[in-house]
């Protein structure tokens, strides 16, 4: 296992940041509060599109294609050009799912009706782009195919929530003096 | 498959067997055979574990043949849980093996005087019915192995386990898997029960000696297969999200969506959802030297199913489906998988429907029986039905029944039948189906999402509320078709996608039987079912007023989106008007 610990330069003036460097073996560790939820800082405002491919650089064909399922604040999302991203928003990306009820969830699909009532409302504002924090989480094959995406650039942790981590990578040379509120947390895998 | 053997359990001198041919009933197979026969031959009135009540047991059209997904068998009869008509189906290796024989279907009739209990043996030289009392009350897993001793490792066991024998409304049959381990259960309705009723035990189905079915074109049936396995295999659900996590991979999903009932359909979401999803079980499953890809029965291509071991390596039961995962957990309050996984190890022992089971005792928790979340009390609650209790027994007859002798409002069921893991407020049209159904609450009967590339009713604008009650509609067609073809409904997600796995499918259909077969043809078979299972549920009483949900889905909004169920009953009464 090859683990490097370095302070950098934060990205968001206000949080210690703290740099992983790991054997891409250990991605699966971070699998649980990934499908749990982190939040990512983010610029708001923005069209749920342009969060994810302009912000996470998510490829939009791979959008399109692969992120079958998306959920903002609990509502299945239709309409990414036309779903404002807002501070504090929950986003959830998924695959394609199995079962009825997995293609009743589906972005646009064909039975989307059977989930009238929960559908998000398409949001007709302009956006405005400004600072925030993104509530996102990752399911399923996901986790695998964005997980080291989302992790590079970064997640803010409550200090308990990234001790609890850090015990699961016991060779770290841990510095416990990152218990002072959040820290943002960014790692990396080595081929 | 060109006989039908029909077994009387109550003739005059004992158990007597008859093979005929396939008359009115020719070219069946599954849900249409049971469910045709059952319409046709059962007193709709009948006491569903009387003499008068058949019990039906059908491979798939396809089933027995080289052509992949074919496993699934079906049982018919009139339910004891619901009073309806019942078609419950399973995988495991039952239907190959029975189709291979040649039986299109076995029907047990009549019911012996007495107490003897009987195993049924049915190889290439006949069916033979014996008395051994030595099985009674024996449940699933000894029971298996116990015949295996006599038996051997390469047949196929159809077994009831002490629930059935006690004729408890939510009791199972087991069906074999490849492992021999009985896990794949024809869960629902109570079906076990009928069959304990009759007295049989197990039935036993050699094919040795046997070939495989031959197709009329066979070189035809070989491409369509081919075809139909590589859609299967390059769909991102069947060839990827299946086979990493199973159905279990849904638990995020709905709770995400706050259509995940907990605490007995108190809340749409359950804090502690990651714990019991399928990216954790997946990972658990591996990581305990088990396996999160596994096939039900052999020609699975999908393998959505996976071996669940406990922490030292030992082996516990297969990998719980979403439904199982949600009935003992979140509905529950239960966030350990270990405690679902023993839970799921009882159902299919003592041979009980798990989503029945872990409803009613999400219902025993409701009444005060047991705190939500106390995992310890579940597994006492199982173990009363283990044993045979009067509370047990009364748990084992499901949640309509527990919810009635406690006093307990908060009941979901539909027709006597409990819901599964979907929230009819959050997801309003699997509500629609979940009360129309011929079958009681039941999200299997309009899964087949493949209705638009079938035009089952034409296109529906998905986008209109109209659009919920015509969608029900169709995918109840297309459901009750495709459980005649012996396919397993996984292949529903790729044929919908993909108009050339669609045709191959109709390709294989079309080969087999040496003729050519349309999606016009596939929504035929799907109404002339349910229409003569409707027509079933009319003559036993049933009418528009059961198709509706318990009230308390439009009294009590449910969190996080506060909403009641909004279905008008007129809509619903338009559901099967075609």
């Amino acid at each position: 296992m090859s683990q490097n610990v370095t302070e950098l330069s934060p990205i968001v003036p206000e949080f210690e940041t703290l740099s992983l460097l790991l054997a891409s073996d250990q991605l699966s560790i971070f699998f649980p509060i990934l499908q749990k939820g982190v939040m990512v800082p983010a610029t708001v405002g923005c069209t749920l599109k342009s969060l994810l491919c302009d912000q996470f650089a998510i490829p939009a064909d791979y959008v399109s294609d692969r992120i079958t399922t998306i959920f903002v604040d609990n509502c299945p999302v239709d309409d990414l050009d036309r779903t404002v991203i807002q501070d504090g928003s929950r986003v959830t990306l998924s695959a394609a799912m199995p079962g009825l009820v997995g293609a009743t969830m589906r972005r646009g699909g064909y039975y989307a009706a059977l989930r009238q009532g929960i559908s998000h409302v398409l949001d007709s504002g302009k956006a405005s782009n400004e600072c925030g924090i993104v509530h996102l989480k990752l399911f399923n094959l996901l986790l695998t195919e964005l997980g080291s995406l989302i992790l590079a650039r970064g997640l803010l942790l409550k200090s308990e929530e990234l001790t609890a981590l850090l015990k699961n990578l016991p060779e770290l040379p841990i510095s416990t003096h990152y218990g002072a509120g959040r820290t943002l947390l960014s790692v990396t895998f080595r081929e | 498959m060109d006989k039908i053997a029909r077994i009387d359990m109550g003739a005059a001198g004992g158990p007597k067997v008859t093979v005929g041919d396939l008359g009115q009933y020719a070219g069946l197979g599954g849900r249409a055979m049971t469910s045709l026969m059952v319409a046709a031959e059962v007193h709709p009135l009948a006491h569903a574990l009387g003499a008068e009540n058949k019990l039906v047991i059908s491979p798939g059209m396809l089933s027995g043949t080289t052509g992949s997904m074919t496993g699934r068998l079906s049982v018919g009869c009139k339910s004891p849980l619901t009073g309806t008509i019942k078609e419950s189906n399973a995988g495991g290796q039952a239907a190959q093996v029975l189709a291979r024989l040649g039986y299109a279907a076995v029907v047990l009739e009549g019911k012996p005087e007495g107490d003897d209990l009987y195993k049924i043996v049915i190889n290439k030289d006949g069916i033979q019915v014996i008395a051994d009392n030595s099985l009674k009350l024996m449940d699933n897993y000894p029971l298996v192995a116990k015949l295996r001793q006599e038996y051997g490792d390469k047949v196929a066991y159809m077994t009831i386990g002490s629930a059935g024998e006690r004729k408890l409304l939510a009791a199972s049959i087991a069906c074999t898997d490849p492992e021999l381990r009985p896990t794949r259960h024809c869960g629902r309705g109570g079906v076990g029960a009928v069959m304990g009723a009759k007295r049989v035990k197990a039935i036993i189905i050699d094919d040795a000696g046997m070939k495989m079915r031959p197709p009329k074109d066979p070189e035809k049936y070989r491409d369509a297969n081919r075809k139909f396995v590589e859609g299967l295999r390059k769909h991102p659900v069947t060839g990827e999200g299946l086979p990493a996590y199973g159905t279990n991979v849904l638990t995020n999903v709905l709770n995400e969506a706050g259509g995940y009932p907990t605490n007995n359909f108190k809340s749409g979401q359950f804090a502690e959802s990651a714990s019991l999803s399928g990216e954790t079980q997946a990972a658990l499953e591996i990581q305990r030297g088990g396996s999160a890809t596994h096939g039900c029965h052999r020609g699975c291509v999908i393998q959505c199913s996976g071996i669940y071991n406990d922490k030292d390596g030992n082996y516990v039961t297969k990998q719980p489906e979403y439904e199982t995962v949600w009935s003992h957990g979140g509905h529950c309050g239960i966030s350990n998988l270990d405690t679902v996984a023993r839970l799921d190890y009882m159902d299919d022992n003592i041979g009980v429907d798990t989503i029945e089971m872990g409803v009613t005792i999400g219902v025993a928790m409701d009444a005060g029986l047991a705190e939500f979340g106390d995992d310890a009390a579940a597994i006492r609650l199982m173990e009363e039905v283990e044993k045979g209790t009067p509370l047990g027994r009364i748990l084992g007859s499901g949640a309509a029944i527990t919810g009635k002798v406690f006093g307990v409002e908060r009941v979901p069921v539909v027709k006597d039948q409990a819901l599964p893991a979907y929230d009819p407020r959050a997801i309003q049209g699997i509500g629609v189906t979940y009360a129309t159904t011929t079958q009681g609450a039941d999200h299997t009967a309009g899964y087949a999402i493949a209705t638009n590339i079938l035009k089952v009713g034409g296109d529906v604008d998905p986008l209109k509320t109209e659009g919920q009650i015509e969608l029900s509609r169709n995918l109840q067609i297309a459901t009750a078709a495709i459980d005649s073809t012996g396919m397993c409904l996984f292949i529903a997600f790729a044929i919908m996608d993909q108009p050339e796995t669609f045709q191959a499918l109709l390709d294989m259909l079309g080969s087999f039987n040496g003729i050519t077969m349309t999606g016009d043809d596939v929504v035929a078979l799907g109404k002339k079912v349910l229409s003569a299972e409707r027509d079933f549920n009319t003559r036993a009483g049933f009418n528009k007023h059961h198709d509706r949900l318990p009230r308390f889905f439009y009294n009590e909004p449910i969190a996080p989106h506060n909403q009641t169920f909004m279905m008008k009953d007129e809509e619903l009464d338009e559901v099967f008007n075609w």
